[in-house]
């Protein structure tokens, strides 16, 4: 270590530009997947309550399949794998299109979705049968008494979790790199070793994850606390 | 034997010797600190719990890959020591699951009713006695799953130790690959490997935790 620290590294020529990028890209991965996951996990939790046994059947494996294997093996099942299973003509069109991001979108999705679904479960009993079979009783068929009753109650009692799982994601879209996509953790490894400045180079890689992370924790207890439902959920404390 | 299953032994080996290793001496490591962490995030004097708390945020925050980068890049300049992959790896768990066990230990202590530790003290016990005697095994038995279902999870992590170079089974399988040029076996095997332990782990975990339930009769709650 000649020389001491120096922050202006991060901000000069090339690097500058290339970490703003780089942060986008995480952002923009995160916030697609984190969209997909929800709405997968919405399906897949419901469904696992579902009076339909191949129904329940088919959620359950989903679930059990992505939560048990590491997301990183996942992400190179994704990346590799799948392209190898479709016409050549598909696979240049999806390296075209991007495959390293979008092979890492559906990862963190697929990963994610399996753990917001165990918290739809949760949310979906926390609401209660009675609650489900009066909506029944008045004509609502099973579908729309998930959709216009069950969900958005559960939403609300599950927003915490859904919460730390967004927080998840964000941390997980750095394991991207492990298949080219130059995202933060990357671009700040990439900066490390070409000039040798580590403590710059991971401080700054680790401040835009805490940030995110802090950001998403500040925003949704705004959400929660604008969304609570009135006399049903006093936490303690508050 | 035919090459398939030479892979498939070589893959095992790694998984016992560096991911399985590296998840036990994590744990062995990263338990008995969590307890003194956890102890820490109770106590009211604010210089002992503000850096316990601190800590805990700062790491459950930030993702493993940047715990191993941290420990592979710059451990070196603190140390003096000239870096290896695998100890930085084995350090970087061990650090990151020692944030996630504190809090389940912490959420473990509290959910013991105040009302029984001032019931112990009452009676004269002294507050060490409390916490051996009343608080601690009803505090054990209920946080046992949460912490063994983190333990898979950090088995589950071990695998981004290859991010430097580390030889686990990710990295072996990506250098084999490099060889055969067959990503569709080599990765339906990995990811087959991880769900039988995973799944087969998880699924005893839950039948031992009802059986526990169940002797302990309906008093659990």
């Amino acid at each position: 270590m000649s020389g001491g620290l120096d922050w202006s590294i991060l901000v000069k020529p090339p690097f500058g530009g290339q970490l703003a990028d780089a942060i986008l890209l995480t952002i923009e991965i995160a916030l697609y997947a984190w969209t997909a996951a929800m709405l997968i996990g919405l399906m897949v939790g419901i469904g696992r309550e579902a009076p339909s046994t191949i129904a329940r059947f088919v959620t359950t494996a989903h679930v059990e399949i992505f939560r048990n294997i590491p997301v990183l093996v996942q992400l190179f099942f994704v990346y590799y794998v799948l392209p190898r299973l479709l016409p050549l003509q598909v696979r240049r069109e999806l390296f075209r299109l991007g495959w390293e991001e979008i092979s890492a979108v559906i990862t963190l999705a697929l990963y994610s979705s399996a753990k917001i679904a165990e918290h739809v479960r949760a949310g979906v009993n926390t609401v209660g049968r009675h609650i489900q079979r009066s909506a029944m009783a008045t004509g609502l068929t099973w579908l729309q008494t998930q959709r216009y009753v069950v969900v958005p109650l559960l939403l609300r009692t599950i927003a915490p979790n859904l919460t730390s799982e967004f927080v998840t994601i964000f941390k997980g879209s750095s394991l991207a790199m492990m298949v080219g996509v130059t995202e933060t953790a990357y671009v700040t490894q990439q900066l490390g070793t070409e000039t040798f400045h580590w403590v710059e180079a991971n401080a700054a890689g680790t401040a835009v994850y805490l940030l995110c992370a802090w950001a998403i924790a500040g925003l949704m207890s705004l959400v929660e606390r604008r969304t609570r439902i009135p006399g049903l959920l006093r936490r303690e404390g508050s | 034997m035919s090459p398939y299953l030479s892979t498939l032994g070589t893959l095992l080996r790694v998984l016992a010797v560096y991911n399985l290793r590296m998840t036990l001496v994590a744990i062995g490591i990263a338990l008995p600190v969590a307890c003194v962490f956890a102890a820490a995030r109770l106590s009211r004097n604010w210089l002992i719990h503000a850096p316990a708390t601190a800590y805990v945020n700062l790491l459950r925050s930030s993702p493993l890959v940047m715990i191993m980068f941290w420990v592979y890049t710059v451990g070196p300049m603190v140390t003096g020591q000239p870096n290896s992959a695998s100890l930085s790896a084995q350090f970087a768990l061990a650090a990151f699951e020692v944030a996630y066990f504190t809090e389940i230990i912490r959420a473990g202590l509290q959910s013991v009713a105040l009302g029984q530790r001032n019931a112990g003290l009452a009676t004269g016990l002294t507050p060490g006695q409390v916490m051996r005697l009343i608080i601690l095994p009803q505090a054990l038995r209920r946080m046992t799953p949460s912490l063994l279902t983190q333990g898979l999870i950090a088995f589950q992590d071990s695998t981004v130790a290859s991010v430097i170079s580390v030889p686990e089974v990710m990295q072996t399988t990506t250098v084999i690959n490099a060889r055969e040029q067959d990503p569709i076996t080599l990765y339906v095997t990995l990811a087959v490997m991880f769900f039988v332990i995973c799944y087969g782990l998880s699924k005893t975990l839950n039948r031992m935790e009802r059986n526990a339930r169940y002797r302990m009769g309906q008093g659990a709650h």
